[in-house]
């Protein structure tokens, strides 16, 4: 099974390289790829130097455009599966390649980490997540899980694994402006068995939150509207 | 002369031989400009069709005003001058929409430049790294 971990970057070099080494040491057979959002900093030259392959955008795209450049790539060098995980250092290795092996055993399509399934193991030490996040977590939740009539906890997690099913999809329709949400929508409307599993999650070691209580807002509102058109939207059945 | 006191006489129509003669000329003028533009190769023939039949719908108003009354009756309005304000309003506003579109689908199309490109980088520094023999990826390791 050959595997790629990529790692979307937007000025993260702080924490850049520590991600890439948990990488490389708790998934050492697999091939990590960073994508550079554009970055104005060092993250590009920084992640090549920890030793990771980098793609890197000519202007930052947001979030969805580098993942899906991600998922881009692994269809294209005929990658069997692969995950990702954020670059600030929230997302434990180790807790990837527990995704990973859902998917290598073909329990599900695309797995999921999610912070909040499992609740006493999450929230109580590691991770605490600030209001706006929560209240914006609660709706996001509700809604999707409404959408999908599956139970998602966890809706905007950036830590998951995929196999070729999931590559082929998100590379040729991946929303850029919410990616988070959308794909998992337009996977469960596509038939793809897309699981969540309860992960670890720790505090960020470089950069902060892009969300403030104004941004969450907006933020929210834009969700919403992009999961209510999604649920018209003509399918196109995945390449199964 | 007559026709002027025959404009002024019916209430409804405000469209006078004066005004009618300037939106013909400003239409001519339009649609040479637009002409200019894409001789000039600031303006690509396949979005300039769209502001052609504007420049031709300001040119028949011009020519037949009885159109617009007729225009403003079907719509139930009284005035023609509301009637064709509505009417222009209603075309910009979809004018404005199809650039909307055409912006977002250029969007895709530069977000899909982007990321090949980006694959490409990535696909060089692999062909690279392959080359030197991952001297990069030995000191790398060395470094952390």
């Amino acid at each position: 099974m050959r595997t790629l971990v990529f790692i979307p970057a937007w000025n993260e070099e702080a924490s850049v390289p520590a991600v890439i080494g948990g990488v490389r040491e708790g998934l050492p057979e697999a091939d990590v790829l960073v994508i550079d959002d554009g970055s104005t900093d060092a993250t590009a030259a920084r992640a090549r130097a920890a030793g990771a392959l980098v793609a890197s955008l000519p202007f930052n795209q947001g979030l969805g455009a580098a993942l899906q450049t991600g998922y881009l790539h692994a269809l294209r060098e005929g990658y069997d599966c692969c995950a990702h995980l954020d670059a600030d250092g929230q997302h434990p290795p180790a807790e990837v390649a527990r995704l990973l092996k859902e998917i290598y055993a073909d329990r599900a399509d695309l797995v999921i980490g999610s912070r909040y399934r499992d609740r006493g193991r999450a929230e109580s030490d590691d991770y605490r997540p600030t209001l706006s996040r929560r209240i914006g977590t609660g709706v996001f939740r509700f809604f999707l899980t409404l959408a999908t009539r599956q139970r998602f906890t966890d809706t905007t997690s950036g830590m998951r694994a995929a196999n070729r099913h999931v590559m082929a999809l998100f590379s040729e329709r991946y929303s850029p402006d919410f990616a988070e949400i959308e794909s998992l929508q337009l996977a469960v409307r596509e038939g793809l068995r897309v699981e969540e599993l309860p992960v670890r999650m720790l505090e960020r070691v470089g950069g902060t939150s892009f969300l403030t209580p104004l941004r969450s807002a907006f933020f929210i509102f834009k969700g919403l509207v992009v999961l209510l058109v999604g649920q018209f939207r003509p399918r196109v059945e995945a390449e199964r | 002369m007559t026709a002027l006191l025959a404009a002024a006489k019916n209430p409804h129509v405000n469209l006078t031989a004066q005004t009618r003669i300037v939106a013909a000329v400003l239409a001519v003028a339009f649609m040479v400009m637009i002409l200019e533009l894409i001789r000039r190769d600031k303006l690509q023939e396949r979005y300039s069709v769209v502001w052609f039949v504007a420049g031709l719908g300001m040119l028949v108003g011009a020519a037949f005003p009885g159109l617009l009354t007729l225009v403003a009756e079907a719509m139930g309005v009284r005035n023609t001058n509301v009637a064709l304000f509505s009417i222009v309003l209603l075309l910009l506003l979809g004018l404005a929409l199809n650039f909307s579109v055409i912006m977002s689908r250029q969007a895709a199309q530069i977000t899909r430049l982007a990321q090949e490109q980006a694959l490409e980088r990535a696909r060089e520094q692999a062909a690279e790294e392959r080359e030197t023999g991952a001297a990069e990826r030995e000191t790398g390791r060395a470094r952390s």
